[in-house]
C-alpha cells in the first residue's frame, strides 16, 4: 500500500459509509422496498470501484460483483451488502496500521521526496482500529 | 370534410395495403379474448399512450361522448364543434317551423344510433334508432317551450330532462352522428399515425352540415372490424365520460324540488318529473346555470383508473389474511381482490381485458387476461419468444401449486396467449413442481412462473414507494427462473 491507495480508500471507505447510513435510514421505515434505478446504479459504481480496490484477499464474498438492477434488490439487501463491505475495509485498514506516538498510523510505502523510515515506509494519521476496545 | 377525407386519404395504396395485411392476421382474430382493434392489427400501444378510445370488436366501451366536455374544451376546435351539434340540432326547430316536420324526425331518427363509435354498453356493438313518436316528442319541445322555440337550445344534452327514454346513449349517439365528418377525419389521421390499416367502406349516412341534411351511403375510407366488416370511427379520450355532466340522476339528486312534483307518499316516477321540467322551464334553466359555472369540475373520465395506494394496500392485507383453500369462499376473495390489484399494478404496462372464467377437468379456473403492449424490453421479450399477444394470470389460492394446475395452465398456453403464463398463489412453487416447469421450459419452450404472496407485498411497496415498477417485479421473477434453466 502507498500514500495514493491511502487516498484511494478514504474516498471509497467514506462515500460506502454514507450511502450505508443513507439507505439505513430507507431500510429502517420499509426494509422490503426496492430501491430505485438511480440510486442502484450509483451503489453499483461504488461496489464495482471497491471490488477493483479490495482485490481477492479483502473483498466480502467471491460471487458477488454487483446488484442486477433486475433483481429489484431491495433496502436490506444493500445495507446488508453495503456492511460488509464496510467491515473488509476496516479489516484493510486494521492490516496496514500500527500504533505509535499519538495514536494510530497508516504504515504504508513511501514515495520519492517522502521522508520514510529505513523500510521505505511513512506514517500518516489515522484512527484507531474499530474492532479495538479502549 | 368528410368528403376530404374519401377524395384525400381513400388510394389505392391503402386499400392494397389493408387487403395484405388483413389476409395474414385475420386467423389470429379468434385466437384473442376480448380483441382489441390494435392488438388485432399487431399495434402494441397500450390505451395511456393513444388519442382515441381503443374499440372492442365484439362490445361497445362503456363510455360515452359528453357534448359538455367539447363546450368546455379550452381548444376552438372542440368549441366549434359543439357550436356545430348545437346549432344543427336547432335547425329541426327551423325545419318544424317551415313546415317540414317529418324531415326533421327522418333525421333525429337517423342519428339516433351510432353504432361505428362502439360507445355503450352493448355487448353486441349494435343498437336501434329512437321510434318516430320518440323523435315528434322532441321535436315539439320547440313548440311547447317558448324559449327553445325562439332562441333554441345552448346545450341540447337536457333534452334527457324532458324526454322518456332519452339518456347518455342517445345525447352521445345524436353527438356524434351531428360531427360525424370530423369524426372520420380524425380516425384516418390516427390510423395514419400508428399504422392502422383502413379500407373504403359505404357509410349509410353522414350528416352534412353545410346542408343540414344527410348524405346517404357515402364512401369513407375506415378501419373495419376484422369479422363483420362493420366500419370503426375513433373518438378522443378526451370527450369520454361515464355519465354526460348534465344528465337526469344528477338533477333529480340534488336539484330537482321533489316536493312541488310529488304530492306527500305519492310513487317518485319519472314521467312526473319530465313532465314538471316542461312546465317549469326556468327550474331546468336554473340547473344548466349550476352546470355551467360548475364546469372547472367537468372532467373526462379515464378508461381505466388505478386503484389509490391505500386502496392497494388494504387489498393485500386482506389477501395476505385469506386462508387458501374455498374454506368461506376464501378462493372467491382471493381472486376477485388480487383481479383489482393485479389491474392496477400492471398499468400502463399491462392494459387489463377481462377476468376469464373456465371450467377444465371439472375445476374452475379464473384467470386475469391482459393485452401485451410491449412497452417495455421484458414484454417485448416475452412477445418475441413466448408469441404473447396476451398474457394469462391464472389465480390459484391454493397452499400448494400441483402437478394437474401446472399441466392445466400449460394446456391454456397456446395462440394468442403464447407461451408464457403466470400463477399467482399463495406460496412458491414446490421444488419438484418448480423442477417441472424447467422441464416445461427444456422441452417446449413453454415458461411457467409463479407470483407469491412475497412477490405482491413488494409490488405493493414498489406500487406505493414508486421506487420501481411493480412489473419489474415479474421480470425479476421471470430472470430468476430463466437462471435456474439449463443453458
Amino acid at each position: 500500500m502507498n500514500k495514493n491507495d491511502v487516498d484511494i480508500f478514504e474516498k471509497l471507505s467514506g462515500q460506502l459509509l454514507s450511502v450505508y447510513e443513507e439507505i439505513s435510514l430507507l431500510s429502517k421505515k420499509s426494509p422490503n422496498d426496492a430501491v430505485n434505478k438511480f440510486k442502484l446504479k450509483f451503489v453499483n459504481r461504488l461496489i464495482g470501484a471497491s471490488n477493483e480496490y479490495l482485490s481477492e484477499k479483502y473483498r466480502p464474498f467471491d460471487d458477488f460483483e454487483v446488484f442486477d438492477e433486475d433483481d429489484v434488490p431491495q433496502n436490506s439487501d444493500v445495507v446488508f451488502i453495503l456492511s460488509q463491505y464496510i467491515q473488509c475495509f476496516e479489516k484493510l485498514r486494521s492490516d496496514n496500521v500500527v500504533v505509535g506516538v499519538g495514536g494510530w498510523y497508516w504504515y504504508v510505502e513511501g514515495e520519492d521526496g517522502d521522508s520514510t523510515d529505513e523500510h521505505g515506509m511513512i506514517k500518516i494519521k489515522t484512527v484507531k482500529p474499530k474492532k479495538l476496545k479502549d | 370534410m368528410a368528403e376530404k377525407a374519401c377524395h384525400g386519404v381513400g388510394s389505392a395504396t391503402q386499400v392494397g395495403l389493408t387487403q395484405a395485411l388483413g389476409e395474414q392476421i385475420d386467423e389470429n382474430i379468434v385466437e384473442l379474448i376480448r380483441p382489441r382493434i390494435t392488438d388485432h392489427h399487431g399495434i402494441y400501444k397500450g390505451q395511456a399512450d393513444l388519442d382515441f378510445a381503443i374499440q372492442f370488436f365484439d362490445e361497445d366501451i362503456p363510455l360515452y361522448v359528453d357534448p359538455f366536455l367539447l363546450w368546455n374544451s379550452p381548444s376552438q376546435q372542440d368549441q366549434a364543434l359543439h357550436t356545430a351539434i348545437t346549432n344543427s340540432f336547432n335547425y329541426l326547430n327551423f325545419l318544424s317551423k317551415k313546415g317540414k316536420p317529418e324531415l326533421a324526425i327522418d333525421i333525429l331518427v337517423s342519428l339516433s344510433e351510432c353504432d361505428e363509435v362502439g360507445l355503450g354498453v352493448s355487448k353486441t356493438r349494435k343498437g336501434s334508432k329512437i321510434s318516430r313518436a320518440q323523435a315528434q316528442e322532441i321535436l315539439n319541445l320547440f313548440r311547447d317551450i317558448p324559449e327553445y322555440s325562439q332562441f333554441g337550445f345552448t346545450h341540447f344534452e337536457i333534452i334527457q330532462l324532458y324526454i322518456q327514454g332519452i339518456s347518455k346513449d342517445r345525447i352521445s349517439d345524436f353527438s356524434c352522428n351531428y360531427i360525424k365528418s370530423f369524426l372520420i377525419d380524425y380516425t384516418t389521421e390516427q390510423c395514419e399515425i400508428n399504422d392502422i390499416p383502413i379500407e373504403g367502406v359505404i357509410l349509410d349516412s353522414v350528416y352534412n352540415y353545410q346542408k343540414n341534411a344527410l348524405d346517404i351511403n357515402q364512401k369513407a375510407y375506415l378501419p373495419v372490424n376484422p369479422v363483420s366488416k362493420e366500419p370503426i370511427i375513433f373518438t378522443p379520450k378526451r370527450w369520454l365520460r361515464f355519465n354526460p355532466w348534465i344528465n337526469y340522476e344528477d338533477y333529480f339528486k340534488s336539484h330537482c324540488p321533489r316536493d312541488e312534483v310529488f304530492n306527500p307518499n305519492e310513487p317518485v316516477e319519472r314521467v312526473k318529473v319530465l313532465n314538471f321540467n316542461r312546465e317549469n322551464y326556468g327550474v331546468v334553466e336554473q340547473y344548466i346555470e349550476y352546470k355551467v359555472k360548475t364546469s372547472v369540475d367537468c372532467k373526462n373520465d379515464p378508461l381505466f383508473s388505478q386503484i389509490p395506494v391505500l386502496s392497494a394496500k388494504r387489498k393485500l392485507a386482506d389477501i395476505l389474511k385469506l386462508d387458501t383453500g374455498k374454506e368461506d369462499g376464501a378462493d372467491m376473495k382471493y381472486e376477485d381482490l388480487s383481479a383489482d390489484l393485479m389491474a392496477s399494478l400492471f398499468y400502463p404496462h399491462l392494459d387489463f381485458a377481462q377476468t376469464q372464467s373456465r371450467t377444465e377437468s371439472g375445476r374452475h379456473i379464473r384467470d386475469l387476461i391482459f393485452y401485451n403492449n410491449r412497452d417495455i424490453d421484458f414484454l417485448d421479450e416475452i412477445f418475441a419468444d413466448y408469441d404473447n399477444r396476451q398474457l394469462v394470470i391464472e389465480m390459484k389460492n391454493v397452499k400448494k401449486i400441483d402437478r394437474e394446475h401446472i399441466n392445466q395452465l400449460n394446456r391454456y398456453l397456446q395462440g394468442g396467449i403464447g407461451r408464457f403464463g403466470i400463477f399467482l398463489t399463495r406460496n412458491p412453487l414446490p421444488k419438484a413442481m418448480f423442477q417441472n416447469t424447467i422441464d416445461l421450459w427444456s422441452s417446449q419452450r413453454k415458461c411457467i412462473i409463479a407470483l407469491t404472496d412475497e412477490d405482491l407485498r413488494l409490488m405493493v411497496d414498489v406500487y406505493e414507494s414508486k421506487q420501481r415498477a411493480p412489473i419489474e417485479v415479474l421480470k425479476k421473477k421471470y430472470i430468476e427462473f430463466r437462471r435456474s434453466c439449463p443453458s
